[in-house]
């Protein structure tokens, strides 16, 4: 049993106003096109503006979120760089292969094909930060960031000393991106209002989204208001296998389902995978509230980094919003929270949060 | 947590070949598997040397009993079907489906190889053909899932993407996940298809060499790219000894630093890469003094030989024999880590230096050479394997003598 990784500061850009977390949901965004995308902070303010002009979209938002999440946290340096990705910056992939099809492989601008590179994002944030310990990015699918998350748990496992983490995950929408993923039902036949996303379970797909999102981790509690203690993810696995595996995390950690305050779930409206948390929440007591977070982000590969970045600002006291819940409980002080998700292509990770009382 | 790593099984497939046979016969014999692309369809085809699999995409299918033309299959996921094929040939398929298992797999443009060819249509209005089958296939994970599926094994799987450092991070991660008891045992390693992608991307970059690539050399240009995929299986010393495996080696040392200097580039004076090797040494509990063989990464790029010549320079001196393998394979990206492990373990079965091709004249800026030609009967306890990449990411492993 690995010893529990504590969450410094959280930081977060969403199709939400989430940057400044004070502001969050000051006003509420949704989409009626099954897109959402992010709202823009000020990246000016994190990146130095001769570099900036050639990045993309995706790379300036991986920057300013990490460099936010040190500064919040107090960090200059981190010791280590983990992250997570399904896709990288697909709107460099899209761009340079477009342009090598169009011109016949001729003349290409190398930028595209450097920012492209999965962990383009983890060298800049070394550099920025003169971070020379362990780098690491994972690619995979909608467990990207969950092994980002399990590295760093190992990673401070591992650590004699106190260490600290920056580790963190992202992805974007691009209108291409949309499109093709269209034609394998990804999305909603037709166009729902975000926000009802999740009383449109009667059909399959889902909506699409995108977002950033950065934690500072350390094996210290100082002054941490949320930790994680346990990972599970679990592959093409049937509705047993989920309650089971639920229970199994509870178990480890000497918890029984009356223990969980808060369950936060990635229901996406898809009527193919309402069953996942049917089984998952099996065995939580009526009682007990529940919140989503897809009609505020959208569904993507790494969409476990914004439903973490709610998770502790909950854990950190402030209200559950209104908007999240889809059952209101009775319980009374927040200690364990679990969050389920999944992604489209058959993956479910559950996650242990625990706050340190 | 300090149980000792071994290697008890290992896959190969590159430009040399599939299998131990084939790749050993190659370099032993100084057979370079360079030369134009038959598989690969570029307009580049007559200028560049690549290190392609001889293997075509419906051979490949027959060998691992798919069906062939657009199954679905990209080059990549079959490159490291094969290479699986090879490793299970040595190994209880039994056992890995029982006990529990991880498999970690790394790749740096997925399936792209197959996406860039149909990509106009993945974004024309049409909504059937046979592009449906490879929409998702685009991203890092595809290859690792139908890896498992095909084989039958459910394994905890992740994917890495480093760049060029991508499996020799997979090969630390299996590592760690053992001695963590996360999972019993751990198959870990990468692979990459020659993409047109990749070629013009570094083509874009202009170190991409016509002729043979020059590792070391002071009239380097650049790389010659590769495709393969390589996969090790890793178990802890007392699992391998109470089922009677062979241990191949045992792996000892390992490091992952990040140079923080550049997007692309090493820092010129090597002290990213002498950090890693430093790093790996400390891990293994080694003095420079115990290597008996270092693969370098050598890409033969201006860049990355001086700083990895360097920094072998500083922390080795002249004492210990070392060589880059990129003039045998091209360089193979994500699979280079784990390609030049298994090259690694090799020379320290069979204590042999394996020699760096197309070198003629020392750097200016050095005072060492690579081997030239193959050494033999050296008495090696601890090979030294380098793999670094874009984004200043740089990976050391270290593996000794069984």
């Amino acid at each position: 049993m690995m010893k529990p990784v504590y969450i410094l500061s959280a930081t977060a850009i969403s199709p939400q106003h989430s940057f400044d977390p004070a502001g969050f949901l000051q006003p509420v965004m949704s989409s009626d096109n099954n897109k959402l995308f992010v709202q823009d902070p000020d990246y000016t303010k994190f990146i130095n503006p001769v570099a900036i002009r050639r990045m993309s979209r995706l790379i300036k938002m991986g920057i300013s979120t990490g460099m936010k999440s040190l500064q919040d946290a107090g960090i200059t340096t981190p010791d280590s760089i983990i992250t997570g990705t399904g896709r990288g910056s697909m709107n460099d992939t899209e761009h340079f292969l477009t342009d090598m099809i169009r011109m016949n492989e001729e003349a290409l601008n190398p930028t595209f094909f450097i920012q492209s590179t999965y962990n383009s994002i983890n060298g800049w944030l070394a550099m920025q930060t003169k971070c020379t310990g362990y780098n690491q990015t994972f690619v995979h699918r909608g467990f990207s960031f969950e092994w980002a998350l399990m590295d760093a748990q190992m990673l401070l496992n591992e650590a004699a000393q106190p260490t600290t983490i920056l580790a963190g995950c992202f992805d974007e929408l691009t209108d291409d991106y949309f499109l093709v993923k269209s034609k394998v039902d990804y999305w909603k036949k037709s166009p729902v209002n975000s926000l009802e996303l999740l009383n449109n379970i009667q059909t399959k797909g889902t909506i699409a989204g995108e977002g950033v999102a950065f934690f500072t981790l350390s094996n210290e509690r100082h002054n941490a208001s949320c930790a994680i203690t346990a990972i599970k993810m679990l592959q093409n696995a049937e509705a047993e296998e989920i309650s089971q595996a639920v229970n199994e995390i509870l178990t480890q950690s000497k918890l029984s389902p009356a223990d969980i305050d808060l369950v936060i779930t990635g229901r996406n409206g898809d009527a193919a995978r309402e069953y996942i948390y049917d089984a998952a929440l099996k065995n939580i007591p009526e009682d007990t509230t529940i919140v989503s977070f897809k009609h505020l982000c959208g569904e993507y590969d790494t969409s476990t980094g914004f439903a973490l970045w709610l998770a502790n600002l909950i854990a950190a006291g402030k209200e559950i919003p209104g908007i999240c819940i889809t059952r209101q409980g009775t319980n009374g002080i927040l200690k364990n929270i679990i969050l389920i998700n999944h992604y489209i292509l058959n993956s479910v990770s559950i996650i242990l949060l625990q706050i340190p009382q | 947590m300090a149980e000792n790593i071994v290697v008890t099984s290992i896959g190969i497939l590159s430009a040399l070949g599939l299998g131990t046979d084939a790749n050993l016969h190659s370099l032993v014999n100084n057979k370079s598997g360079l030369r134009h692309p038959k598989h690969l369809r570029t307009i580049h085809s007559a200028a560049f040397l690549v290190g392609e699999v001889d293997l075509s995409n419906d051979e490949l299918a027959a060998l691992l009993g798919i069906a062939p033309g657009d199954n679905g299959y990209t080059r990549t996921t079959l490159l490291a079907l094969a290479a699986m094929q090879d490793l299970l040939k040595n190994a209880d398929l039994e056992l890995l489906r029982k006990e529990s298992l991880a498999f970690i797999n790394a790749n740096t443009v997925g399936g792209m190889c197959s996406v860039e060819d149909m990509y106009p249509d993945f974004i024309s209005e049409k909504q059937d053909g046979p592009f449906v089958k490879y929409i998702d296939t685009l991203d890092c994970a595809e290859s690792t899932l139908n890896v498992a599926r095909h084989f039958g094994l459910k394994p905890l799987m992740s994917t890495i993407s480093t760049a060029c450092s991508s499996s020799a991070n997979a090969l630390i991660l299996g590592a760690r996940l053992i001695q963590h008891g996360v999972v019993k045992r751990a198959i870990c390693g990468g692979c990459d298809a020659l993409s047109r992608f990749t070629l013009n991307g570094f083509n874009s970059l202009k170190n991409v060499d016509k002729t043979p690539c020059r590792p070391f050399d002071q009239d380097r240009f650049g790389l010659n790219l590769g495709e393969g995929a390589a996969y090790l299986l890793l178990e802890t010393e007392a699992d391998a000894i109470k089922r009677g495996a062979t241990i191949l080696a045992r792996f000892t040392g390992y490091s992952n630093t990040n140079d923080a200097y550049h997007t692309t580039a090493p820092e010129p004076g090597g002290k990213g890469a002498a950090r890693t090797m430093q790093g790996a040494l400390d891990k293994a509990g080694l003095e420079a003094a115990d290597i008996g063989y270092i693969n370098a990464h050598g890409t033969a790029t201006i860049n990355n030989d001086a700083a990895e010549g360097k920094a072998i320079e500083t922390l080795f001196g002249d004492k210990v024999p070392f060589s880059s393998t990129k003039p045998f394979t091209g360089h193979t990206l994500a699979a280079a880590g784990a390609v030049e492990a298994v090259f690694s373990i090799w020379c320290l079965q069979q204590g042999m230096a394996l020699p760096n091709l197309n070198f003629s004249t020392r750097m200016e800026e050095l005072t060492i050479s690579p081997v030239v030609q193959l050494v033999k009967d050296l008495n090696i306890k601890n090979v030294l394997s380098n793999s670094f990449g874009f984004g200043g990411s740089n990976v050391s492993l270290i593996f000794s003598a069984a």
